[in-house]
């Protein structure tokens, strides 16, 4: 059974991208640029699908 | 089977005999990008209410609109004057001073120490609480001396047809 780690450094790429996105979201709302906060908060939104179709294809191809 | 089942308690020294929770605690691969996913999720949905708030600020939506209000004329308050007025509602003193001949400021003259009305000097080019001496500055309403720690609440005026009016009251975050 060989396994592919490559999936979940994607998937951990992606966790330390949203934790990027969630703070930049947070300052920017507070620094009252709205317009970013709204990007931000699309972009941590649209890693969540992301995420899901990396665990899909990296369980179902090696194990 | 049957007559085991209804013996009891059965010949055991414990009650566990039929739980089998070997491995229940190992996370493997799988398990692990499991919870990575989910964690992505939770990332997605808290951000949907900043999301929210930021959309709402950006409508307008939370600005609060009030009708404007006549202040007074322009010919009848000189440089350096002030007026007192309510706005918005009628219990909500307020001060309007001219600093020169076209700006205008106006500001909720309750002081923010224990809300003694605040008065213009002239002289002085400040505005001053007589109560405790607190003194606020004409050009933001911030506190500079005495006892208030929060500025006073400003209100947006503007001149049309030589008279002032009053048209809102700006967010107050303190």
């Amino acid at each position: 059974m060989k396994r592919s780690y490559l999936p979940v450094a994607l998937l951990l790429a992606v966790l330390m991208l949203n934790i990027i996105f969630t703070q930049y979201m947070v300052h920017q709302y507070f620094y009252e640029n709205y317009t970013n906060t709204i990007i931000a908060a699309i972009i941590n939104v649209i890693l969540f699908p992301v995420a899901f179709l990396i665990y899909k294809k990296g369980v179902n191809v090696h194990d | 089977m049957t007559d085991k089942n209804n013996k009891i308690p059965f010949n055991e020294d414990n009650y566990t005999h039929n739980i089998n929770r070997n491995n229940e605690r190992k996370l493997d691969r799988r398990g692990f990008m499991k919870t990575l996913v989910g964690a992505a999720g939770v990332f997605a949905v808290s951000s949907l209410p900043w999301g929210a708030l930021a959309a709402k600020e950006l409508s307008g939506l939370g600005d609060k609109k009030y009708p404007k209000q006549k202040i007074t004329d322009v010919k009848a308050l000189p440089v350096g004057d002030a007026v007192d007025f309510a706005f918005p509602g009628e219990h909500d003193s307020a001060i309007l001073i001219r600093l020169s001949e076209t700006k205008y400021v106006a500001y909720q003259n309750a002081c923010t120490h224990l809300r003694c009305p605040v008065f213009w000097k002239k002289n002085e080019g400040e505005m001053l609480c007589p109560c405790h001496h607190g003194k606020f500055d004409v050009e933001t309403g911030a506190p500079i001396a005495g006892p208030p720690r929060r500025p006073l609440p400003e209100i947006y005026v503007k001149v049309e047809n030589d008279a002032v009016y009053a048209v809102g009251v700006k967010r107050y975050e303190a």
